[in-house]
């Protein structure tokens, strides 16, 4: 018992660090996982309400481009709807069905904490679920993707930004369909790479990039970017850098996605693996 | 006592809210990201008992943690900066030892003294930090990069933070 007390009296500092240092060991296995979310529950205290003020600073400051994006983002839907309408005048449909075609539910937001200087990078989004976010619902930018959602409390939302080392995602080339897994390798913030594209494809620098809507998050034919540079390396595949259409500096507006038919794709896909 | 607990609470809001607000927006190339905060662990006096000394890294980096939103990791790094800091201290005392009543600051024991300790002290926590962040061996090289020259851009923070300190 003697030697016991002794042993505590004298490595008390070893005990006190070492309990200290498990504790923060298990924050960072609970806390950091791609789809834990045991932290994001307690988003709404202090840290947010400070997180709220800097971004309304800043978004207020770059308010000139922010305008000149949505603009132009405008005038391109305008002429998604010129195309559309203009095959269906003169013709009359009645449609019952309230989500007739629709399989995509867009809400809109703003980014109100963001990162690129990490190695797994996440931000955070003031919507919640009181607006309908669910886990696993996809973000875009008006320029393309941003991320996955990850966590929800009632007014906020986590997602996982492209820029994290543990963000994978299915793409494609838009010219001739051939699709291999995107990834970040913590370098960059403007690059990611394309992996299993393999070498007898015709693939040229400036070939525009897109999801391929496998994984029934992100919807099909989503921007990623455009080809910066290729490699032949030793292997049977190509080494492809594919510079990111969106500026993840500058992101503050964007998109949150769900997927209305996810449900009956991923039961159906489940039940004949 | 309580007058220099109320001074060290005071400069600890400070360096928190300069690294919040200020150092984590600072998003250079991914290779420069200067942690300021680690130099409240730096600036308490020599008589802390080594407890308190890890109870204040530890709520440190927690605060710290919960606006970067990255659990887990600057606690555990800024706990092992706390930890070594009494061996460091130690292993460079300076010719008479240290005081009992002042605090480590550049105005008492000298710039070259000051520099030595913070530059181990920040490095101790950087290197920590950035690995365990990556958590992983692959790039060991460019994750060493990454901690030495944000290391650099600390140190020099902390010594120009110090400086003007010491003016006043």
């Amino acid at each position: 018992m003697r030697n016991l007390l002794n042993f505590l009296v004298r490595y008390n500092n070893l005990i006190v660090f070492l309990i200290l240092e498990s504790i923060a060991f298990y924050l960072l296995s609970t806390g950091n996982n791609y789809h834990n979310s045991r932290l994001v529950k307690g988003l709404n205290g202090i840290t947010r309400g400070v997180e709220e003020r800097v971004s309304n600073t800043t978004v207020y400051l770059r308010l000139r481009e922010i305008n000149s994006e949505l603009a132009s983002e405008n005038s391109r839907l305008k002429n998604m709807i010129g195309k559309l309408s203009s095959g269906r005048e003169g013709r009359v449909t009645t449609v019952r069905d309230t989500t007739f075609g629709q399989q995509y539910q867009f809400t809109s937001g703003r980014v109100i904490n963001n990162s690129v200087n990490k190695q797994k990078n996440y931000f955070t989004l003031n919507r919640g679920t009181n607006q309908g976010i669910q886990v696993d619902m996809a973000v875009i930018s008006s320029q393309g993707v941003a991320g996955v959602i990850v966590g929800c409390s009632q007014n906020f939302s986590r997602a996982i930004s492209v820029l994290n080392l543990d963000f994978r995602l299915s793409a494609r080339f838009r010219s001739n369909g051939y699709f291999g897994s995107l990834s970040w390798d913590g370098r960059n913030y403007r690059e990611v790479t394309l992996n299993e594209i393999p070498q007898h494809v015709n693939v040229s620098l400036g070939d525009t990039i897109e999801t391929t809507g496998y994984s029934a998050i992100f919807p099909e034919g989503t921007m990623v970017g455009t080809v910066s540079s290729l490699k032949k390396t030793g292997s049977d595949f190509y080494k492809i850098t594919i510079r990111l259409s969106t500026d993840f500096k500058k992101l503050s507006y964007i998109d949150i996605v769900g997927n209305l038919k996810k449900t009956e794709q991923t039961v159906l896909e489940n039940s004949y693996q | 006592m309580i007058n220099s607990i109320l001074r060290y609470s005071l400069i600890a809001i400070v360096l928190i809210l300069l690294q919040v607000l200020l150092f984590n927006n600072i998003q250079f190339s991914g290779y420069i990201n200067p942690y300021v905060y680690i130099m409240i662990i730096l600036l308490l006096p020599s008589v802390i008992p080594p407890w308190a000394l890890l109870l204040v890294a530890f709520f440190t980096g927690l605060t710290v943690d919960l606006f970067s939103g990255t659990p887990g990791m600057h606690t555990s790094a800024t706990l092992v900066a706390g930890f070594s800091r009494p061996y460091i201290l130690r292993f460079i005392s300076p010719r008479d030892g240290y005081e009992s009543g002042s605090e480590l600051s550049m105005e008492v024991y000298g710039f070259r003294w000051f520099m030595i300790y913070t530059s181990i002290v920040v490095l101790v926590h950087h290197l920590t930090l950035f690995y365990i962040e990556v958590f992983r061996f692959a790039d060991f090289f460019r994750t060493l990069l990454r901690a030495l020259l944000s290391s650099a851009f600390t140190i020099g923070f902390i010594l120009l933070i110090e400086y003007y300190r010491k003016r006043r």
